[in-house]
């Protein structure tokens, strides 16, 4: 591994965690400004994990280490994403380490150690939460990975890089039906893996709906920290790879610092234009009864079945 | 016309009457089902219109706007009154549930996919390729039709049905002459207009339109 | 005699001389002797195994040890996978039964009773050494004898807790039906090749099966699919499996769930792959479906289940389904000629069967553990054990972490490969086969729902079962195991581990079982040290480095919320009970709530019987004394499938009860008829 490439991943990862606390404040801000209020200014989430940070944390009475780990395993997990994926480049030396679906796998790990910790807890609250995230998470796989078929099978390869890669190449095929379909499959997997509206509402503290603030409840000082950090970075990680997924110019195609920089300064740009798409979209919409999610992401998968064969059939 | 925006934009038409087909499956209110017919509707004439292009055909033109004419405007037009003089604004209870019915609907599309492979081979080219859509169309009309309770729901199958015969005979052979397309889209009209009767007079009679409760009907 | 001799016959002999030991003992020593001479057999075996996989053969007869026929033994890579699994399932069993049959167990039910009964322990050793010479036997009459053989011995440990408990008998009588109709299926198959053939050895029948007219032979394929899908607890074969997996004693349980349902596979690939020579596509699509339907069937069935050892049960099925999806899509690409693909997905279903065994018998014994330390199964009474059985709780959520198919776990690496196969089964350009279009993707739907389903079957056994506060007296008593039962968990759990991290290190011998079937498979599938390469599809992925990173990472955060919280300790407090309360733990989300959406979504295919009464107060009917809520999920396969042959079987009793009347006279009468008739066949087919 080069010191330049090495630095390429170094780079992309402090960039993720610098900006994901501002993606979740610009998205806080549209959402603000459209309901009529001042808001808070998208620096907010920074400031409370300042804040949050310098506090002690509080386990509940009963709970054991797997309550302590879970952030630190959701973060970690999170993290090596942010390192392996070509979200500034594709000519991470790290690609080969994690393919498509191995991303996808170190998702649900994260998402099973928030599971097991709000299980932890031993109240009706936590264990809510996890049985909710878990079947979401469950019925969301089926189109991830459809979704990871209908995109490599083209390719010949499910490493991330190389799906990029072809689609730099073939610029058409951006608007190809299987494409558009998959793409919409993956947005919808998106916003039920992020927890945003309608499978989830990230600002609510309602019994009836509320599915990953349930889980992290218990949660307070540098553990809430860790977790409010590593959700921001999930969300930004999912959304950029999105955007890199179907919307691929501007990723640096070596390791050399202009190109890294442009593929920096495009990155950011597009999580930036993303994130204020879907929180325009969320302030115009309800959150889904609990049991009409499945129908959705039923929707999703037909999605992810349709884009897999119209590659084949209108190709 | 380049030819490859002409395959990108008839693909992308054609996709939509899939799209738009599958999210009839979805919706549960019959006012946001009558509003995708006007999609398809009107994503039909612009297959058509594209051909027509392509062919420099004026009579697909003329095709184009009966299609417009009747598809998007009309029928769903009839519908609207029809929805708007009963009560039920739902379709409450299918008789497979929504989630199975999408699922289903991903299976038809891929059996569609797999039976119209010797139709397309006999013919390969672009219009073809695009054949297994008209298919699935089909296909999701007739489970409409098999598993909906409301009668207008029953009108809705019928007409995605047909919708999918037109988009199979568009794409097959450039379309069928206007004359046959019109007296066959008459022909809907006419069987709308029947089961429209036919609904109101079961409301009169009934006060639903279930039409699991015509079962009591047989003797 | 080479070394596969020697240490198979060795592993026997002292299996034998065990058997002998334990028979003739007193219990605190029986459990000793059986358990030491099950390891020795299984090191045996898996030396044997290991031997056999690195390229010696082993072949031998002993005319007239049989009395039909000639014993016969061979062995080629492929039986060293086999014997090389159930005789390291064998080794770890041995040592976890030590502790888990000595007397003192709150499972003790007194002398004689129980898995620390002299039967019990005798057979234990016999039922190893079995299963051990059965990927072995080179000839018909040899494998029939073995499987029987093995069959038996594993009804006679079923039983073992019979007094106990009577489900023991249901399970155990369903077990023996299930598993001889399937011996029925797999003795017409073997015996119509071996006549059709003309020959009774397995070369023979490999060298005469391309002769054979292709429906003899889809016929003899369906047989054996029928009798060896029964073993491996293929949907609707599978009844048997969740109701004998969970009565079993626990370490009966991780030898059956892990090594003998394998066996299974075993027969299918043998049968198949080898003696078949390949074969009919629609024979494979047919054990695609079949694997399918058991994958999703055993894992919505697990994920509602709350008998954790049920669910252990379920999960056997799931994951066989899963490995009988990977052989089907093997198949079908061998039989359309892209053989590189065919062993890319053989390979990994020969992964995931290696995986299964791994994880599988980590989790019975950590159930068993479990059951011993509290008398629980049920995990809505389970709970809290983490603070109270610290080892067994970390090593059964090594086992979770492999089943739930999540990195770094085990599973996770057989089943990307899966998915690796199934995704590169279209061609990059041009249209496939309309099967393979059609059948692909929905496939790959299986696995992925599988898969996401398995993780809720998983958080769910591990979260309510280990976490948070006891919700019954006996799971708040709970006591961590003998040293024995802990040792046997964490060497399981090392094989997983090692597994998980560099699974190149089975990369040969799955190279080798490949080229065992010459008519299917070409060349090695996997390559790669630390990162795993696979040939001819650009796909890379690299176990140890991810995992390198998730440590890094953790340390990093580690590190810096230290520096970040200035050393103020973590502090306990009592969770919020919603202004005022308390919460005690039958306020805990259980198993069934933690399963309830998955219930109501999958509502149509389990059919869950759900039963509420509400007691009102005697004043006012307003007032509600008591809620009582019951949830009973049903097999759904077996209330459906079943009852209507069991009927038909026993109306045919009763018709062949009408023809006899006690009469001496009638019963000699049918003999001549039956005399003549057998005559007047011989006079007129000759």
């Amino acid at each position: 591994m080069t010191p330049g490439a090495m630095a390429g991943v170094l780079l992309q990862v402090v960039l993720l965690i610098a900006v994901a606390p501002y993606v979740v404040g610009v998205m806080r801000q549209v959402r603000a400004r459209l309901e009529g209020r001042a808001g808070a200014g998208i620096g907010q989430p920074w400031r409370d994990l300042r804040k949050q940070l310098a506090k002690e944390a509080i386990s509940p009475e009963g709970s054991s280490w797997v309550f302590t780990a879970a952030p630190v395993v959701l973060l970690a997990s999170t993290l090596v994403i942010a390192a392996v994926g070509p979200f500034i480049s594709t000519a991470s030396p790290l690609d080969r380490v994690a393919d498509l679906f191995a991303v996808v796998a170190l998702l649900l790990l994260g998402t099973v150690a928030l599971a097991l910790a709000g299980l932890d807890t031993g109240t009706a609250f936590g264990g809510m939460g996890a049985s909710r995230e878990i079947t979401v998470a469950a019925l969301a796989e089926p189109t991830i990975l459809l979704v990871g078929f209908a995109l490599s099978a083209r390719v010949d390869s499910s490493n991330l890089a190389a799906i990029v890669d072809r689609i730099q190449d073939n610029p058409a095929q951006v608007l190809s039906p299987a494409s558009v379909l998959a793409a919409v499959a993956l947005a919808v997997v998106v916003v039920a893996e992020a927890g945003r509206l309608p499978v989830d509402n990230p600002s609510t503290h309602l019994e009836l709906t509320m599915i990953h603030e349930a889980m992290v409840l218990e949660y307070s000082g540098r553990d809430l920290a860790t977790i409010e950090l590593a959700a921001a970075l999930r969300l930004t990680v999912l959304l950029g790879l999105w955007a890199n997924l179907f919307l691929p110019w501007g990723v640096a195609t070596s390791a050399s610092p202009s190109a890294l920089g442009i593929g920096a300064a495009v990155f950011v740009g597009k999580v930036a234009i993303l994130a204020v798409a879907l929180a325009t979209a969320e302030v115009f919409m309800a959150k889904l009864r609990l049991f009409r999610v499945p129908e959705l992401l039923a929707g999703s998968f037909l999605f992810g079945v349709l884009a897999v064969s119209s590659s084949f059939f209108l190709a | 016309m380049s030819n490859g925006l002409y395959v990108q934009l008839l693909y992308l038409a054609v996709g939509g009457l899939l799209l738009s087909s599958v999210l009839v499956l979805w919706r549960r209110e019959l006012s946001a089902i009558v509003r995708l017919l006007i999609v398809q509707g009107t994503l039909m004439a612009v297959v058509a219109l594209l051909l027509a292009i392509e062919r420099d055909s004026i009579e697909l033109v003329v095709v184009a706007a009966e299609v417009v004419a009747l598809k998007a405007l009309l029928i769903p037009g009839i519908l609207r009154r029809v929805l708007r003089d009963s009560a039920e604004a739902r379709e409450t209870e299918p008789l497979i549930n929504v989630t199975a019915s999408i699922l289903t609907a991903a299976v038809l599309t891929l059996v569609a996919y797999g039976i119209s492979r010797p139709l397309v081979r006999l013919a390969p080219s672009i219009e073809t390729q695009a054949v297994p859509v008209g298919f699935a169309m089909v296909l999701i009309g007739f489970f409409v039709l098999v598993t909906r309770r409301r009668a207008l729901s029953q009108i809705v199958g019928f007409l995605l049905l047909d919708n999918g015969i037109a988009t199979t005979a568009f794409l097959l052979t450039g379309g069928v002459p206007g004359v046959v397309e019109l007296a066959v889209s008459l022909d809907v009209l006419l069987i709308v207009l029947v089961l429209q009767v036919l609904a109101a007079r079961v409301r009169l009679t009934f006060g639903g339109t279930d039409i699991d409760e015509l079962r009591d009907l047989h003797d | 005699m080479n070394l596969v001799a020697q240490a198979l016959l060795g592993g026997t002999v002292f299996a034998l001389a065990g058997a002998v030991g334990a028979a003739l003992t007193g219990p605190r020593v029986r459990a000793v002797v059986a358990g030491v001479s099950t390891s020795v057999c299984g090191a045996g075996g898996l030396l044997a195994g290991i031997a056999l996989v690195d390229g010696q053969t082993y072949s031998a007869t002993v005319p007239g040890l049989l009395p039909l026929g000639t014993a016969a033994v061979a062995g080629d890579a492929l039986s060293g996978v086999f014997v090389a699994l159930v005789g390291a399932v064998a080794v770890i069993a041995g040592i976890y039964s030590i502790g888990y049959t000595s007397p003192g167990s709150p499972l003790d039910h007194g002398p004689g009773s129980g898995a620390g009964s002299r039967t019990v322990q005798a057979v234990l050793p016999l039922f190893v050494t079995t299963m051990v010479w059965v990927p072995i036997a080179g000839n018909v009459t040899t494998f029939l004898v073995l499987w029987e053989l093995m069959a038996l011995t594993s009804l006679v440990l079923v039983l073992a807790e019979h007094r106990a408990r009577p489900q023991v008998r249901t399970a155990a009588a369903w077990y023996a039906s299930m598993t001889h109709a399937g011996f029925v299926a797999i003795l017409l198959a073997l015996v119509l090749f071996s006549s059709q053939v003309g020959g009774d050895s397995f070369a023979a029948l490999r060298v005469g099966a391309a002769e054979l007219p292709t429906t003899l032979r889809s016929l003899i394929f369906l047989l054996a699919l029928v009798g060896f899908g029964s073993k491996a607890g293929i949907v609707p074969l599978h009844v048997w499996l969740p109701r004998a997996h969970p009565e079993a004693p626990s370490h009966v349980s991780a030898l059956m769930s892990a090594a003998m349902v394998t066996l299974g596979l075993y027969g299918i690939l043998r049968v198949g792959f080898d003696l078949l020579g390949g074969g009919q596509r629609w024979w494979w699509v047919l054990v695609l479906a079949a694997g399918a339907v058991s994958a999703l069937y055993g894992v919505l069935q697990a994920s509602v289940a709350v008998d954790l050892k049920r669910l252990l049960g379920y999960s056997t099925t799931e994951n066989m389904g899963l490995i009988f999806m990977g052989v089907g899509a093997a198949g079908i690409f061998a039989a359309d000629g892209d053989r590189p693909l065919a062993t890319l997905l053989l390979a990994a279903s020969v992964l995931h069967a290696i995986n299964h065994t791994g994880f599988k018998t980590l989790l019975f014994l950590g159930a068993g553990s479990v059951l011993r330390s509290t008398g629980l199964r049920n995990l809505d009474s389970l709970g809290g054990l983490v603070s109270r059985m610290p080892i067994t709780t970390a090593l059964f959520g090594v086992g979770a972490l492999a089943a739930a198919a999540l990195p770094p776990g085990n599973g996770f690496v057989s089943e990307w490969l899966l998915l690796q196969g199934l995704i590169h089964s279209l061609p990059a350009a041009g249209s496939p086969s309309v099967l393979i279009a059609v059948a692909m993707p929905l496939a790959v739907g299986v696995v992925a729902l599988t898969a996401g389903l398995g993780v809720a079957t998983f958080v769910k056994a591990f979260g309510v079962g280990f976490l948070a506060r006891p919700r019954s007296m006996a799971a708040g008593n709970a006591i961590e195991s003998p040293v024995s039962m802990r040792a046997a968990m964490a060497l399981a759990a090392t094989g997983c581990a090692a597994l998980a991290i560099v699974p190149a290190i089975v990369g040969p011998t799955l190279n080798r079982v490949a080229a065992t079937f010459p008519t299917v498979c070409d060349g090695a599938p996997l390559q790669g040290g630390v990162t795993l390469q696979l040939t001819r599809i650009a796909g890379s992925m690299s176990p140890l480095l991810i995992l390198c990173g998730l440590f890094a990472a953790a340390l990093v955060i580690v590190v810096t919320l230290r520096i970040a919280g200035r050393g103020l300790p973590r502090r306990k407090a009592l969770v919020w009970g919603c202004g005022g309360t308390r919460l005690d733990p039958r306020m805990e989300y259980t198993a069934t709530s933690f399963a309830e959406p998955l219930t109501r979504v999958f509502d149509d295919v389990l059919a869950p019987e759900q039963d509420i009464d509400v007691t009102h107060h005697a004043e006012s009917r307003y007032l509600i004394e008591s809620v009582q809520y019951r949830q009973k999920v049903a097999d759904r396969v077996e209330v459906a499938l079943y009852p209507p042959l069991l009927g038909a079987a026993t109306g045919w009793g009763r018709l062949a009860g009408r023809m006899q009347n006690g009469s001496v006279h009638r019963y000699l009468a049918f003999g001549l008829v039956g005399l003549i008739i057998v005559l007047v066949v011989v006079g007129v087919t000759s």
